[in-house]
């Protein structure tokens, strides 16, 4: 199984059961970033790599049924769910959502998961991550 | 951060092609708008110093390509390139080779067709990754959604909003979508879902388009003779952290961008939101104009919607906003999309708008918001 992007995110290592964030920390600043900075935006000094998640809060939502405003449409899947996820560091994810509109709310826990989105030239699983809500 | 104009800098041109999706090819339809404004300003082209083209969506030469059309002057033609804002960053370019003295005349060229354009949720083989789900039409759902959510805005309030730029459009035969009959928020809401809560006939008008500007310096504008329509301010801007800042998808920056690139233009025009006859903004999707409202200084904060019920920024009312449609019906090609607000802007400010005219408008503010992100602000006077 292979990370789609991993420079985002990381598959869950030995003893865990979800994917983390790769972000970045400003010691400067006191502040967390996601994804990775080359160095703080805001002192422009270093940053240290860190991990992040997998939980944090639903801030805002999105079901997407038609893209490109309305020129090229899904067909039979149906779209899908985006959404912003506050996590406790002060970070503010974009990112899919499992599910439908009906199964969350703004506010919601949700916790990091990964989603299968095909395989590669060599037949490895593909993964990428979504947030689901926690129940 | 903010920019000064080093000299006085009057818009003396405009000119656009309809925008829609009639399949001629963008180079086109912008050399249709570029001699339109050459006609307009009453000049001709090898009184052009500089040439800034605006284009998303062309070949790396394709500015210079459409400049040969022009004539072979030997002027510099430069790509500006910046999202959505593409054709407003090289107005303000434009603005600003003339303010310092490069040049004393200086065209904007946008040209562009948004359905044959690559870039964001249109990668071929890739297509699977976190960047490639995170569309525009989702991102601004997201502020429509927490908007919903800390003001309590409704659904019909955003339909409202895109059901006046409808009725703006069906009397500017510039624009891309024009019906036969008054747009309703039921038809609005009636139309295919896009990304709750923006149906299909919230979202912009992809199609193409070709516009222009031409501006000089004061002299040359006394020695034209038109109505003086001066550039009172030119502000652009890129983002600064913010709480909750967002660095990955389809982004417009966040709210305070607008807020600052705004104050900047103000102070720079020594006017405030109290001035302005009419705006025109960066209506993508109706959350945008809604949240604009605010963010512009045209009301306080949360008080939008309250704007838009009563009908203020229609045309008529207090301060008509996207007067000639806005991206909602005019349409959003890409490049010419910027540049169209400042014709607009110009024929209104001349009191040559016709049925859209806005009675006695003296002066009017354009904003636009590119993906990835910046901010353009510019404020246009009759003096």
């Amino acid at each position: 199984m292979l990370a789609t992007d991993p420079h985002l995110f990381r598959l869950p290592g030995d003893g865990e059961d979800r994917p983390r964030l790769l972000g970045s920390y400003s010691a400067e600043a006191g502040l967390h970033f996601w994804p990775r900075r080359k160095r703080c935006p805001v002192t422009r000094t270093p940053v240290e790599d860190v991990e992040f998640g997998p939980v944090g809060t639903l801030y805002a939502w999105t079901f997407l049924h038609v893209p490109r405003m309305g020129k090229v449409s899904f067909g039979d899947t149906g779209g899908y769910a985006v959404g912003q996820v506050d996590l406790p560091e002060g970070v503010r994810v974009q990112a899919p959502l499992m599910g439908s509109q009906h199964d969350w709310s703004i506010g919601d826990e949700m916790a990091l998961t990964l989603f299968p989105v095909g395989t590669d030239d060599d037949g490895n699983e593909l993964v990428t991550f979504r947030f689901e809500v926690v129940r | 951060m903010s920019s000064t104009l080093s000299r006085r800098v009057f818009v003396v041109g405009v000119g656009m092609h309809p925008f829609g999706n009639e399949g001629i090819p963008a180079t086109d339809m912008g050399y249709v708008a570029g001699v339109a404004a050459l006609d307009d300003a009453g000049i001709d082209f090898p009184e052009v110093g500089a040439l800034y083209n605006g284009y998303i969506g062309g070949g790396i030469t394709a500015g210079v390509h459409l400049a040969k059309d022009l004539g072979l002057t030997g002027l510099p033609v430069t790509h500006v390139e910046n999202a959505s804002a593409t054709g407003s960053s090289a107005f303000g370019e434009a603005v600003h080779a003339v303010a310092g003295g490069r040049v004393d005349v200086a065209m904007a060229l946008g040209f562009d067709d948004m359905n044959r354009m690559g870039g964001l949720g249109r990668s071929g083989k890739r297509g699977l990754g976190a960047e490639d789900v995170m569309l525009p039409a989702a991102f601004f759902a997201m502020w429509a959604t927490r908007r919903m959510h800390e003001a309590g805005t409704s659904i019909e309030t955003f339909a409202a909003i895109a059901a006046k730029n409808w009725n703006h459009a069906r009397e500017n035969p510039m624009a891309q979508r024009r019906v036969d009959h008054e747009m309703t928020v039921e038809e609005i809401l009636a139309s295919t879902m896009i990304s709750y809560p923006h149906t299909s006939k919230m979202a912009c008008a992809a199609g193409g388009g070709g516009a222009a500007a031409i501006v000089a310096s004061e002299d040359v504008a006394r020695r034209l003779g038109g109505p003086m329509i001066e550039v009172v301010a030119s502000q652009q801007r890129s983002e600064t952290y913010t709480d909750g800042h967002v660095f990955l998808g389809a982004v417009i920056g966040p709210a305070q961008m607008t807020r600052d690139t705004a104050a900047d233009a103000y102070e720079q025009a020594g006017l405030g939101p109290r001035d302005l006859d009419l705006v025109q903004v960066h209506d993508a999707f109706p959350i945008e104009e809604l949240v604009y409202y605010e963010l512009l200084g045209i009301c306080g904060d949360g008080e939008g919607d309250k704007l838009v019920a009563s009908g203020e920024t229609s045309l008529g009312g207090r301060i008509p906003f996207s007067t000639d449609g806005g991206l909602t019906a005019r349409g959003h090609p890409g490049g010419p999309t910027g540049l169209a607000q400042i014709h607009e802007t110009v024929l209104q400010l001349r009191g040559g708008a016709g049925p859209r005219q806005v009675e006695g408008a003296r002066t009017g503010l354009c904003h636009m918001a590119g993906a990835g992100s910046v901010c353009v602000v510019h404020i246009l006077q009759r003096t």
